[in-house]
């Protein structure tokens, strides 16, 4: 029986604007209409960040709001996973960084698990209270967290938090390859990671993503290896070298065809449902 | 949350073009590292980040 591969959209994160690409949608209206196209190319999972009036990463809570309203409304039809963002803004403070999570409670929200420096230049907080504190919430309110893992120390995080009771298994990674400050995106560090988790915490399922120039080695050996995969404009704005992306979708698209040729089955919402042990 | 590449920013003492380097191909490059891709010489630093706005104005070295 042919393995499904879960594809997540990540569509619009963090930092880039329409100058680094005219196609990277910000605003709700916008996020909301590229989350469908991304669903109907494929995509079971949409990994959502805001930006405020100015475009910035932002943790507003009315952001959040007015985006998933509008994916219900204008798409109804639309069953995509939400998992939500809960590091939009690095200045963000904790309670602001959880209260969109309480109010709309969705299927899956990230988990950075531990703290690195941020493109050399700041830091990304992600307090032993904070990782405490979201980790109760999240079982709380039946979110299942992704573990974002910059890092293998960030793995040996999560297995303390599971011994804690703070993060329940079965656990879901993502790991975050060839970020700045974080672990150099290849398939040998790859497969580290992979063995790092197994080691540490045994059970758990995991995607993957790289960063700039490690984006497609990356996505065929998670593919090789058995993982799923994220894409989208939060990670990389160019499809290829010197080719700015058109659309998220356009992204989706290929990481469906590189799991069909690979001989695996995209996962529908459903599907990936069942992978993760969603129970919403 | 994840910020894309980083890059680092030159420019070239000798031709004056200005380039950029993406800071996970410094196994790649080595000690060519922020070198003019036209006239080899080391560039002179300007600033490092993710995409920057002006970042069209620079030639992304691959």
């Amino acid at each position: 029986m042919a393995k499904k591969t879960i594809i997540t959209a990540a569509v619009t994160g963090a930092w880039p604007k329409k100058e680094n690409n005219p196609n990277v949608p910000m605003t709700p209206s916008e996020i909301a209409d590229d989350v469908y196209a991304c669903w109907k190319a494929g995509a079971a999972i949409a990994h959502l960040h805001m930006r405020d009036d100015n475009g910035n990463g932002t943790m507003d809570k009315n952001k959040f709001i007015e985006t998933v309203n509008l994916i219900h409304e204008r798409y109804p039809d639309c069953d995509i996973i939400l998992n939500l963002t809960t590091s939009g803004d690095i200045y963000a403070t904790d309670d602001t960084r959880l209260e969109h999570v309480q109010i709309l409670k969705p299927e899956m929200a990230s988990y950075d698990c531990g703290s690195m420096n941020w493109l050399n230049s700041s830091l990304f907080i992600n307090s032993p209270a904070f990782l405490e504190r979201c980790g109760k919430l999240f079982q709380e309110l039946n979110i299942k967290p992704e573990i974002e893992a910059f890092d293998p120390g960030m793995i040996a995080n999560a297995a303390y938090y599971l011994k804690k009771g703070v993060l329940k298994a079965p656990l879901h990674f993502q790991f975050c390859m060839g970020c700045a400050n974080g672990i150099p995106g290849s398939v040998k560090n790859l497969v580290f990671m992979k063995e790092t988790m197994e080691q540490l915490c045994p059970g758990s399922t995991w995607s993957t993503f790289g960063v700039g120039h490690s984006a497609m080695e990356t996505m065929y050996a998670a593919v090789a290896l058995g993982g799923h995969i994220r894409v989208g404009m939060e990670d990389n704005v160019m499809y290829s070298k010197g080719v700015l992306a058109e659309s998220n979708a356009q992204f989706v698209e290929r990481a469906a065809r590189v799991i069909r040729e690979y001989g695996n089955e995209v996962a529908t919402p459903a599907e990936a449902r069942e992978i993760l042990g969603l129970t919403k | 949350m994840t910020w894309g590449p980083m890059f680092m920013y030159y420019h070239c003492p000798k031709c004056g073009l200005k380039f950029e380097y993406a800071v996970d191909l410094i196994p790649e490059f080595g000690e060519k590292f922020g070198h003019c891709p036209k006239c080899d010489v080391m560039g002179i630093y300007e600033k490092d980040g993710a995409r920057q706005p002006d970042d069209a104005d620079y030639l992304e070295v691959e």
